[in-house]
């Protein structure tokens, strides 16, 4: 069973004009929330639409319908669970889009049409390998051991035990229990996961030592055939550096100006997020004129894509990026602890993260130009908090299975769940037991 | 009138003859202080009286030794004084909407007993607070005499005085519960006496400076035309525009009412000797009553270490067993360890882009005049109202106020914690499975949980002010001579 947390999004172009009755259903829908169990392995759902927008002063972009899930596990099971799930409430919103076949589709086919209809994004996950199940039975888990080793430590010889022997203690309790003793074993399909997002990279990270290898090796023998790999990694830099080189004529093209959101527009924005421990954001926004950008963006978050599992964003319980019609528009979606005015100071406040997040920002209108993509100018967090204001959008329907656990609180609960049977030292048990 | 002054700070970067002084410092020599809250009746008498009022205002440059007096000004206060609709709109958001709108409210935790609509100042259905004039006075006699010559003023231009708020400093810099507060502080770099890591840029906390990210913080402008006399410099937002801001700031109050008696009881209620009960109530702080941090002394109070700012948690208490991760010190200011970063480094730059400048005091009676929390806790309640007037000095209310509040003080899963909002100063509650009224300590071989903790604060009124520079007060006024 695959624990690898993935992003499905589609979208569909709509006329602007019919944007306020989508918008009518999906705030209908948001309202009439589906329950948890028909919605088996999504994490979040968000479902918006976007108006018109101009690319680079003169292309006008359509308006769209766009649908992003996060999920864990299969995608074509996930698609099919979404149309048992919200099937009536697709079709009736693709129906404004004249993407959408005349008649209306059954199951299979709106599945497929969901599949071709969808895209890739870089996605992140702050909560790796936690299936939707777990969540909860992991959070049940943790607080049913706090309450009894409380209860234990009524008794003064409990609280002399030895580390090693409270966490016996603490095993034999979860063994004995029917509903936790299944999560004594560490979740099925972990390490294969793990492997599989890792094999990218270790794929990559493999080519390029090879090609270097060969590179090297064919000063002393002839290589043969193999040979061409030894160009491999010469040619990949070569060519990350024209682009680069590229890229950096088109960071001097000076950008059409946005029109500024207004305060009273935002306020309302962000007078959505109404919950107290997870919120969502969106923003969307054409890209910066530049042939190159949107090329070198598509390469960027198709590396952002490879290294994910080693990615690290504080308090994000998932992201994802993506371009839509033909590269000319990006797409953020973020779902996080709290609220969002506070939130995206977590992309500016830290020098590094915001480095890092240049590779794909710095290519949006509104967001503050950089030269040779991560060098920032003056002003560069005024102006960030500016483009993220103007480009963030109100969605329409949003689902989320977990509105109480931080992500700490997820990865909290998780690592307390991996330390049952583990073999641990008496130092990392009283660490272990901190979690609890 | 300027008061008789000692110790001009000599060659500083800043334009501190443009500041108003409580920019610069507390008035520590000046212990009596009343925050008067004011309403302009009328337009055009409240610039004739800032006009007035501008000689009397005293400015950074000297430290006062019989009184002082600032001023600061609301949302609507700015309004009231006929600025232009495209001039007003350059102002903070967070400072048009005002502390009570509904979103911003909800942002602060401000809901249930700390609703705006229970507050008796600054609720948006009571009498609108346009300005907030802070007087201060070396001796009571003395402050009668300015208040009176204050209110003759108010009186002359149609200002209405809604409410006197008094102050009343506590021995030993304390507050109500009888902890030492009032150390640290952030340091700022231009003017500080000699550089020290981890200095603040001035920009942090006062408008026209560079700031953390090396750049100048929003600042309110006007339209060149607005300005003929020149009074004020170019807007470094936009060279067409006027910087109204510079040399200012913006100011946040905050009423918050203490309740002593509720407080040590819990804490007395929850421990088996007294001696627990002070150490709960300072693991709950972070420090102990007489200042000394609970970090660099875990088992006892060290008086030689009492003013002691010098430490961090990362590799000092990464898992709080010393000083909690909930404590009220650790989450307003977690130095060097944010459970969400990976490094000691990241920490100290996160945590650094959130800090305020503090500068309130102390109100009403103590509950025992020693203030020992060993005399205290023999108290019965004397139904007494008192608090500390929670005042603090930002130039990005967002992201420096708001943000502490928001996601450190109130966010019951902070630091990976549960159920947990800052003990001392939280907005406790349950709401469903929302629960926000615990406190943990991390003990072995489990953490100790404390349950239903009542609230020992709550917000009593409070507003978002802008405190202008001296030329900006004159731009205000309309005082083109
Ligand atoms: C009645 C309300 C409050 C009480 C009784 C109180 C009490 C204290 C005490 C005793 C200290 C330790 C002294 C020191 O380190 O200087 C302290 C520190 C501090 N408090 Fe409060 N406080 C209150 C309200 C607030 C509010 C509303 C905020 C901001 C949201 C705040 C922010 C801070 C900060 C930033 C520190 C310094 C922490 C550090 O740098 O280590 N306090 N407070």
């Amino acid at each position: 069973m695959s624990l690898i947390h993935r992003g499905l999004t589609f979208s569909l172009r709509i006329e602007e004009s019919l944007i306020p009755q989508v918008n009518q259903l999906l705030e209908d829908y948001n309202a009439d929330q589906p329950p948890n169990e028909s919605l088996c392995g999504t994490f979040f759902i968000s479902w918006l639409t976007v108006p018109t927008q101009v690319y680079a002063g003169k292309e006008v972009l359509p308006a769209r319908v766009i649908f992003m899930s996060s999920y864990v596990g299969n995608k074509r099971k996930h698609v099919d669970t979404l149309v048992n799930a919200l099937g009536d409430k697709l079709r009736k919103v693709f129906a404004f889009s004249d993407e959408y076949p005349q008649k209306t589709l059954d199951s299979r086919s709106m599945a497929r049409f969901i599949v071709k209809k969808s895209s890739f994004n870089a996605f992140y996950s702050g909560f790796k390998f936690v299936s939707t199940g777990s969540i909860a039975s992991e959070s049940q888990l943790r607080s049913y051991i706090f309450k009894w080793v409380e209860k234990q430590t009524k008794t003064p010889a409990f609280s002399s035990l030895t580390p090693s022997a409270i966490k016996s203690a603490i095993e034999k309790e979860v063994e004995k229990h029917p509903s936790f003793s299944s999560l004594m074993d560490d979740p099925e399909g972990i390490v294969w996961s793990k492997w599989k997002m890792l094999a990218m990279p270790g794929l990559f990270v493999m080519l390029m030592v090879a090609s270097l290898l060969v590179a090297m090796g064919s000063i002393w023998w002839d290589m043969g055939l193999w040979g061409f790999l030894g160009w491999v990694l010469p040619d990949f830099f070569l060519l990350m550096f024209l682009l680069l080189v590229l890229l950096r004529k088109d960071e001097n093209l000076e950008s059409p100006p946005i029109d500024v959101i207004s305060d009273e527009d935002y306020l309302e924005i962000v007078s959505r997020e109404k919950n107290k421990v997870v919120n969502e954001m969106t923003v969307i926004a054409p890209l910066k004129p530049g042939r190159f950008r949107r090329i070198f963006l598509a390469v960027s978050l198709r590396l952002v894509a490879m290294v994910r599992y080693f990615a690290y964003i504080p308090t994000v319980h998932t992201a994802r990026w993506l371009q839509l019609d033909r590269g000319k528009r990006l797409v953020f979606i973020a779902t996080f602890d709290n609220q969002s005015e506070a939130y995206a100071h977590d992309f500016v406040d830290s020098e590094k993260r915001s480095r890092n997040l240049a590779v794909i920002f710095s290519h949006v209108m509104g967001f503050p130009k950089t030269t040779w993509l991560i060098h920032k100018g003056s002003d560069y967090r005024k102006d960030y908090m500016k483009g993220v204001r103007s480009f963030q959008f109100k969605t329409g329907f949003w689902y989320t299975l977990n509105r109480e656990l931080s992500v700490e609180n997820l990865k909290n609960n998780r690592a307390f769940r991996l330390g049952l049977n583990r073999k641990m030292k008496d130092e990392d048990i009283r660490k272990w037991l901190l979690r609890l | 009138m300027a008061a008789e002054t000692i110790n001009l700070i000599q060659d500083s970067e800043l334009e501190l003859h443009d500041m108003q002084g409580i920019l610069i410092r507390g008035y520590g020599l000046l212990p009596e202080a009343k925050y008067l809250l004011l309403k302009f009746e009328d337009g055009n008498l409240a610039r004739s009286y800032l006009q007035s009022l501008y000689m009397y205002i005293t400015n950074g440059l000297a430290k006062p030794l019989e009184q002082a007096i600032n001023i600061a000004l609301s949302a609507s206060g700015i309004k009231s004084l006929g600025i232009e609709e495209n001039d007003f709109n350059t102002f903070l958001r967070e400072f048009k909407e005002g502390m009570a709108e509904p979103h911003r409210q909800f942002v602060l935790g401000d809901e249930g007993e700390f609703s705006a609509e229970h507050w008796s100042w600054g609720n948006p259905s009571g009498e609108q607070v346009d300005a907030l004039l802070m007087v201060f006075a070396h001796e009571h006699e003395y402050m009668e005499e300015l208040l009176e010559r204050e209110k003759k003023r108010m009186e002359k231009f149609g200002v209405k005085l809604i409410e006197a708020l008094p102050t009343a400093l506590l021995r030993d810099h304390k507050e109500h519960f009888g902890f030492r507060d009032d150390i640290s502080q952030p340091i700022i770099k231009e003017l500080a006496k000699s550089k020290g890591k981890g200095d603040f840029p001035a920009g942090e906390f006062f408008l026209g400076y560079k700031n953390l990210y090396d750049e100048h913080p929003l600042s309110p402008s006007v339209a060149e035309k607005e300005d003929p006399k020149g009074l004020l410099p170019v807007s470094y937002e936009d060279p067409s525009r006027r910087d109204l801001g510079k040399n200012g700031t913006y100011l946040v109050f905050r009423q918050m009412e203490q309740q002593v008696f509720r407080f040590w009881e819990y804490m007395r209620n929850q421990s088996t000797s007294e001696q627990e009960a002070i150490l709960l109530a300072s693991k709950m702080v972070g420090r102990w009553p007489d200042g000394s941090p609970l970090t660099l002394c875990p088992n006892n109070p060290n008086p030689e270490k009492s003013l002691e700012n010098g430490f961090n948690y990362w590799n000092e208490d990464r898992y709080g067993l010393k000083c909690p991760i909930g404590a009220h010190i650790r989450r307003t200011n977690p130095r060097d360890h944010l459970v969400t970063e990976t490094s000691a480094k990241d920490s100290e730059e996160m945590a650094a882009k959130h800090r305020m400048l503090r500068k309130g005091r102390p109100y009403g009676p103590p509950l025992d005049e020693t203030l020992e929390p060993l005399d205290m806790m023999l108290k019965a309640d004397d139904g007494k109202e008192r608090g500390l007037h929670f005042i603090c000095l930002v130039s990005d209310i967002r992201r420096q106020f708001e943000f502490v509040q928001n996601i450190w003080v109130n966010f019951h899963k902070f630091g990976g914690l549960n159920n947990d909002a800052d003990p001392i100063i939280g907005n406790h509650f349950k709401e469903g499975e929302l629960k926000t009224d615990e406190f943990s300590l991390p003990h072995y071989p489990v953490r100790k949980r404390f349950k239903n903790l009542p609230n020992f604060t709550r917000v009593r009124g409070g507003a978002y002010f802008f405190v202008p520079g001296m030329k900006a007060i004159k731009f205000l006024a309309k005082a083109l001579e």
